[in-house]
């Protein structure tokens, strides 16, 4: 039904959804993790598109409850109308503590590679004061991390030293840039290792590019100033390396710091040059093989895997790449536990008064882990992995870690 | 990614093309732009309630009603995916439902009239069985039961609606007092539901309502909170407790009944392996020599390509963001066609919210084969078939036929997909 009267060019049809477009119809309170639990939280829709209509930049943000979301974005997966609810909750969140203050415990909490460079340093004294039950009481007083909750372990040989002595591959395909994160850096080197060892297996160069942390932390402490600073120099490090090759992320919420946070949450300018060129590492391993790039002489891994999807992992819109990837090695039984939220939300679990509220969120996974039995519960972020071990006593992994096992590194 | 078929929506009819698609045992993926309305609005499958949107008595005969329309109007989408589509569709969701431990009632030669909660008889062909006690058939009078704080469901509005609209007459409204739910908390269906799985709340709720019903015969209509993730326990449950026959009323948004049906359905098909694609709507398709290569999802940071060898197109008309409306045209998100224009703009709504809405007819022209079409009636790419509320050219609301028809064309859009 063209008709000639109107040039079809000059109608204007909006793409970026407003907070206009919110019909109320509140699919997203029906997921949201925080509201499934607990009944002081008012939900993302009264205090995201809700609240919006009535905030403005010259008054000061008075919405009680924000902290209490957990920043999970579950609310923007579900949205039918592709409302940013959680940014409308996030800026609101971060107006406020610029408002009135942070607490010290937040100010740490948002500094993930100040606290690992502490942390790897004394890395035998930071352990035993994270384990130490007295230690953790003190914590617990004056600094408001729950006595609890497991902290990670630091290393003394970060990933960025090792990797400056490992050999690098005679001949290679391609190259790729690898933002290992802070978590790989400062607790989980192996993962990090396992990454170059399964990129190498394929012919690709990695290459380690100077990066700061993603900033994910200081959003959630509602330091948004503090993660703008991390992502602007994080885009002007890595955005000349992004015109030369890809960037892989194993840290599913980092890896959407860059594609997508840094730009639409941060108003970072020209971070979507890098954003378009970052992706995650299960991704781009899926993408390989699609292109018949990926080396799938698998050895056979006999075992039991359940498989649990990040909230964040959802958000990136690009499905379950770890499992399809883990279906290709023959003896896998890999299962997902669709059970949502783990509850730890970075470090919103690790806080005193959050601790409680997080394990009850988390309660309906571990009872399904728990429940079905597994040699590993995967999860592609690092702190779903925490909160699983910690809450369902299970064995957790990265999915990498069963790829590199595949391929015989043990 | 690949895929041998990609359906595209979250609702009833992409939920019926995944299950199709599934049992012929091939891969499909599917995608979703964020949750349908299927997810906090949906209770029943209506198949046909009125022969036309204007007539006032309800269709007794669901499937006997639908050949009719199909021989009166073979242009209508029930006549493009036709009567073995609409008679296979529903064996498939009833056969699926009963699979994945949802227990449903109905059958395409009759109608139930169950009341709403405003106190209308609607007319319905499939439905959850904790509905089919409200069934107008029956000459049980009708005690409507709501909470106290709760503002979604008022019984008496519907007791005094029903009175005058339903030959019986015979109904009555009480108030009972939800335990923990005090007069400074805002709630809704969904904070009652997950309390009814807890037997304490269950059964002071039961005592009460034991206390103010009189009458042996008397049939207790309940707003649809009856449970989220053990339905049939809670329900068995509180109807012992309360010793008469208990039915549930859907509600406004959020539906309990909806969000049921709907996460049960989505567990199921990804227990059987389907991989869901969350938050990418999908924003172009690229068609070369009339075959659709790709399409292309918004995700994080860039692009997806999902290449598959058919297309299904399940999405909702408004809700689920398939179509852009501008001042003057309204295109679709994939072949980015103006499949409608105004030259006033406000021609898209009637005066009345209750009469037909003409933006409601906006949508996909077909071809006989569900495939998107041009003004010319060709197909805008041979292997996509569109199913669901994309569809042109009928009026779901007021003949009460949405999802008789989103699972007669997402049945009938995916055999096609299969065979192309």
């Amino acid at each position: 039904m063209i008709t000639e009267e109107f040039e079809p060019m000059t109608d204007t049809v909006e793409e970026e959804a407003s907070v206009e477009a919110c019909t109320k119809c509140t699919a997203c309170n029906t997921v949201c993790p925080v509201a499934r639990s607990t009944d002081i939280f008012r939900g993302p829709k009264a205090l995201g598109p809700d609240a919006e209509r009535f905030r403005s930049p010259q008054e000061a943000a008075v919405t009680p409850g924000l902290d209490l979301c957990s920043g999970c974005k579950l609310c923007e997966v579900t949205c039918p109308s592709q409302v940013s609810i959680q940014e409308y909750i996030r800026r609101a969140q971060n107006k406020g503590a610029r408002e009135k203050g942070r607490s010290l415990r937040d100010w740490v909490l948002g500094r993930t590679r100040l606290l690992g460079k502490l942390g790897s340093m004394t890395a035998p004294l930071a352990n035993f004061g994270n384990s130490n039950p007295l230690f953790r009481v003190l914590m617990e007083r004056f600094v408001g991390i729950h006595r609890r909750r497991p902290l990670p372990k630091y290393q003394w040989l970060t990933f960025e030293r090792w990797f400056k002595r490992h050999p690098r591959p005679t001949k290679s395909r391609r190259k790729v840039a690898y933002f290992y994160g802070c978590w790989v850096n400062y607790n989980d080197r192996r993962l990090g290792e396992r990454a170059v060892a399964i990129l190498e297996r394929n012919g690709i160069e990695v290459v380690v590019p100077h990066q700061q942390c993603c900033g994910i932390p200081a959003v959630v402490n509602s330091n948004m100033d503090l993660a703008r600073r991390y992502g602007q120099q994080n885009v002007r490090n890595l955005t000349p390396v992004a015109e030369e090759m890809d960037i892989v992320a194993s840290s599913t919420s980092c890896g959407l710091m860059l594609k997508h946070d840094y730009g639409h949450l941060l108003d970072i300018p020209g971070s979507e040059r890098l954003g378009a060129k970052t992706y995650d590492i299960m991704e781009y391993l899926w993408m390989l093989h699609e292109a018949g790039e990926l080396d799938t002489d698998f050895q056979t891994v006999p075992m039991r895997l359940l498989y649990h999807a990040p909230c964040h992992l959802k958000s990136h819109g690009i499905g379950y790449p770890a499992m399809r990837l883990l279906r290709l090695i023959p003896g896998v039984n890999l299962e997902e536990v669709d059970e949502g939220c783990c509850g730890i939300s970075g470090t919103f679990g690790v806080k005193v008064e959050k601790y409680d509220l997080s394990m009850k969120i988390g309660s309906r996974l571990f009872e399904a882990v728990k429940a079905a039995g597994s040699d590993y519960v995967l999860a592609d972020c690092e702190t779903c992995r925490m909160q699983v071990e910690h809450g369902a006593g299970a064995t957790s992994a990265h999915p990498l870690e069963i790829l590199a096992r595949a391929y015989g590194h043990g | 990614m690949k895929t041998d078929v990609a359906v595209i929506g979250t609702g009833l009819s992409a939920l019926a093309a995944a299950r199709t698609i599934q049992q012929s045992g091939r891969q499909v993926v599917l995608v979703w732009p964020g949750l349908s309305s299927l997810y906090f609005l949906f209770a029943t499958v209506d198949v046909l309630g009125y022969p036309t949107a204007d007539a006032t008595e309800p269709v007794a005969d669901p499937g006997g009603a639908v050949a009719r329309l199909i021989a009166r109007e073979p242009t209508h989408p029930y006549a493009r995916a036709g009567i073995d589509a609409v008679q296979a569709s529903a064996r498939l969701m009833l056969e699926w439902f009963k699979e994945a431990g949802l227990v449903w009632e109905g059958a395409l030669n009759r109608n139930f009239l169950l009341p709403t909660a405003t106190g209308t008889p609607k007319p319905c062909c499939l439905a959850p069985a904790s509905m089919t006690a409200g069934d107008l058939s029956r000459p049980e009078p009708i005690v409507f039961c709501g909470f106290t704080g709760y503002q979604d469901f008022a019984p008496e509005l519907a007791a005094s609606n029903l009175k005058r609209q339903w030959s019986a007459a015979d109904v009555s409204a009480v108030r009972v007092t939800a335990p923990g739910y005090g007069p400074d908390r805002l709630f809704t269906s969904i904070d009652l539901a997950r309390s009814f799985e807890d037997a304490s709340f269950r059964d002071a709720v039961a005592a009460q309502l034991r206390e103010r019903l009189s009458g042996d015969t008397v049939r207790v209509g309940v707003p649809g909170v009856l449970g989220l993730t053990t339905p049939n326990e809670t329900f068995a449950a509180f109807q012992r407790a309360v010793g008469r026959p208990i039915f549930e009323i859907p509600t406004v948004p959020p539906s309990v009944i909806a969000l049921r049906l709907f996460d049960r359905l989505r567990k199921h098909l990804q227990e059987a392996g389907i991989e869901i694609i969350w938050a990418a709507p999908a924003h172009a398709a690229e068609v070369t020599d009339g075959r659709c290569r790709s399409i292309l999802l918004k995700a994080a940071g860039h692009e997806l390509p999902v290449e598959a060898a058919a297309y299904v197109v399940a999405l909702e008309d408004w809700v689920d963001g398939a179509f852009r409306a501008g001042v003057h045209t309204v295109r679709d998100p994939f072949f980015h066609q103006a499949i409608a224009w105004n030259k006033v703009p406000t021609d898209r709504t009637a005066e009345s919210l209750f009469s037909t809405q003409p933006f409601e007819q906006v949508g996909y022209a077909l071809t006989d084969r569900l495939q998107p079409a041009d003004e010319k009636g060709r197909p805008l790419a041979e292997n996509v078939f569109c199913a669901g509320g994309a569809m042109a050219g009928y009026d779901p609301t007021g003949t009460k036929s949405r999802g008789g028809m989103a699972i007669a064309t997402g049945y009938r859009a995916a055999r096609e997909a299969l065979a192309a």
